[in-house]
């Protein structure tokens, strides 16, 4: 080995974010200027995200769920109280940005020109990690 | 001559590790940075290969914020 280096994953790309919300089963939709989430009840909400996974795919008594991109480029989850309880929580956003990181690495690789030559998921206590390989030309 | 591989491991809260084999010199750099992309750097670290070019075989810590 001859370098090592550790990152926390900063989500802003878009298409990355809503590729990785796809491949979790949601139908993301993507609003270039924002749009109020929906609460439960069918109120509007005064928050306002910039893709949002609508409270329809969600728990009956979810609300959206949004991620909002800030004046830094990055996308930050905009979730209730309810619905972190019922499961969207740390460990759901967790896998949100696993997805994300997993695409946004492959879409780098490929465009600096490193070969893919494998992924494996490797099952832990804490959960699957993804382990992908290149080689350098 | 040693292929160079990278290992690319994303844990299950998204973070990921970056490891670079058979690079020497200012290449590992290049390579780190462009696996890192927007993401904030937590832990670098060289080992000997890098610095075979350079004579210095200190092993470097860097813990920085971006």
């Amino acid at each position: 080995m001859s370098a090592y280096g550790e990152f926390e994953t900063i989500m802003c790309e878009e298409r990355l974010l809503v590729e990785g919300l796809t491949a979790m089963g949601y139908r993301a939709e993507v609003h270039a200027d924002g749009d109020a989430l929906v609460g439960y009840h069918g109120d509007v909400r005064h928050e306002k995200a910039h893709v949002i996974i609508r409270r329809a795919q969600l728990d009956s008594a979810s609300n959206d769920i949004g991620f909002a991109r800030g004046a830094d480029g990055r996308f930050r989850a905009l979730l209730s109280e309810y619905d972190r309880s019922i499961g969207y929580n740390d460990q759901w956003l967790g896998k949100v940005h696993q997805h994300y990181k997993e695409r946004q690495t492959l879409a780098v690789a490929k465009s600096k020109g490193y070969i893919f030559r494998g992924k494996e998921v490797i099952q832990t206590p804490n959960g699957p990690q993804i382990r992908l390989q290149f080689v350098a030309r | 001559m040693q292929q160079k591989t990278i290992t690319v491991v994303i844990d299950q809260n998204g973070n990921s590790s970056v490891d670079l084999e058979g690079f020497a010199g200012q290449g590992c750099d290049k390579v780190l940075k462009d696996f890192q992309g927007d993401d904030r750097a937590r832990v670098q670290r060289k080992k000997a290969a890098f610095y075979t070019k350079t004579g210095d075989s200190r092993d470097q810590h860097l813990k920085s914020g971006q």
